[in-house]
């Protein structure tokens, strides 16, 4: 074996001719292109996360529908809510930003890895974190429509839903809002955790083996 | 400045390219991929350079960044169709050099070669280079017992695709 690999060894250090050759301009223009960096799209994807719930609101209906939170009973549920949530997004982004910093391609490979898959890491933390809250937020409406009478009120209903038994209604409406709650976080979890898993998958592959040796 | 420090670079890297092509041809098994991979390296060799100091050589410092980049770059598992062309254009073994044996021994090599992950390749890669094993486990960041250690299972490896 090891004439085997020697003999490898001497014939890979003379194929130097069957290389490609591209000059000066062809490289030059290269420098410019675009990165298609892992680092680059864990940065896509955690700005875009960062932004799309954001995006929601920009819609009427939303706006509308949000228009029930600031109803009687409910209002400083919310506030509270929404001051933790933005103190807990702030904190992601700065710790997010402070662990791309440090990612660079000049540490050893293991570094390296180490530390794209602490950031993304971060990002996944903050992914769960807020599937959390979209949870809460439905679980607190759902309990807002089950125990607060006056809530129901701040809903603009249909001619046929009036006509319901008013418990009933509010039976319908609070699982109706608990089932949706549970859907959404699964549909959203399922996307984010499929196409992110994907984009690391290999290099946690890699990672391990480097790991591995260590023991 | 800036035009000086392109150029500086530019010309260096025309020079070594030879680095770049050979870790693209470990990595990748078709023309698009090996000039995607290609492209990746330059892009990040260029975005480092102003921290390269010249306090090594510039080849040395390329391995780092070229190996780096090949091993953390997320690519599509394409199912190799076009592989073999591909590698018997580059891997094209002179055989007035070679008796028949010998060619058709290194032909398997480079096949088994292909086969292996990515951090082995990395070691295969920095050991057909004639590099020692402190600047291999400089480069991936493991010691030099390990990398040693781990070169030998390699060996190992290597042997059990060739003779199956």
């Amino acid at each position: 074996m090891m004439d085997e690999l020697d003999l490898l060894k001497k014939d890979w250090q003379n194929k130097d001719d069957h290389l490609p050759k591209l000059s000066y301009n062809e490289l030059y223009n290269m420098i410019w292109k675009k990165s298609s960096s892992i680092v680059k799209w864990i940065l896509i994807i955690s700005v875009l996360e960062f932004v799309l719930p954001h995006l929601l609101y920009l819609l009427p209906s939303t706006r509308e529908g949000l228009e029930i939170y600031t109803g009687p009973g409910f209002s400083k549920y919310l506030i509270g809510a929404s001051i933790i949530q933005y103190s807990v997004v702030v904190y992601f982004i700065y710790q997010f930003y402070k662990r791309y910093q440090e990612i660079s391609v000049l540490d050893d490979a293991k570094k390296l890895m180490k530390k794209i898959i602490k950031t993304r890491r971060t990002v996944k933390n903050y992914i769960i974190f807020s599937l959390t809250m979209i949870l809460f937020m439905f679980i607190l409406v759902a309990a807002g429509i089950y125990f607060n009478d006056d809530f129901l009120n701040n809903f603009t209903l249909a001619q046929e839903a009036k006509n319901l038994n008013p418990e009933q209604l509010k039976n319908v409406l609070t699982i109706t809002m608990l089932i949706a709650g549970v859907l959404m976080v699964l549909l959203m979890g399922a996307i984010y955790f499929f196409l992110y898993g994907r984009l690391v998958r290999k290099l946690k592959v890699n990672y391990k083996e480097l790991k591995k040796l260590e023991i | 400045m800036n035009k000086e420090l392109e150029h500086q670079f530019v010309t260096e890297l025309e020079n070594n390219q030879n680095i770049v092509h050979k870790v693209c041809t470990l990595y990748t098994s078709d023309r698009d991929s090996h000039n995607d991979l290609f492209q990746e390296i330059t892009i990040q060799l260029w975005k480092a350079y102003p921290k390269f100091r010249g306090d090594s050589k510039f080849s040395t410092w390329m391995y780092r960044v070229a190996l780096n980049t090949a091993i953390t770059l997320y690519r599509k598992s394409k199912r190799r169709i076009k592989t073999q062309d591909y590698e018997s254009v580059i891997f094209k073994i002179k055989a007035d050099e070679y008796d028949e044996t010998e060619e058709q021994q290194l032909k398997l090599m480079y096949k088994a070669l292909k086969q292996l992950g990515d951090i082995d390749k990395a070691l295969v890669f920095l050991y057909l280079e004639d590099k020692n094993y402190s600047e291999i486990s400089e480069t991936l960041g493991i010691s030099e017992v390990n990398a040693r250690v781990k070169m030998n299972r390699i060996k190992n490896k290597l042997r059990t695709i060739l003779n199956p």
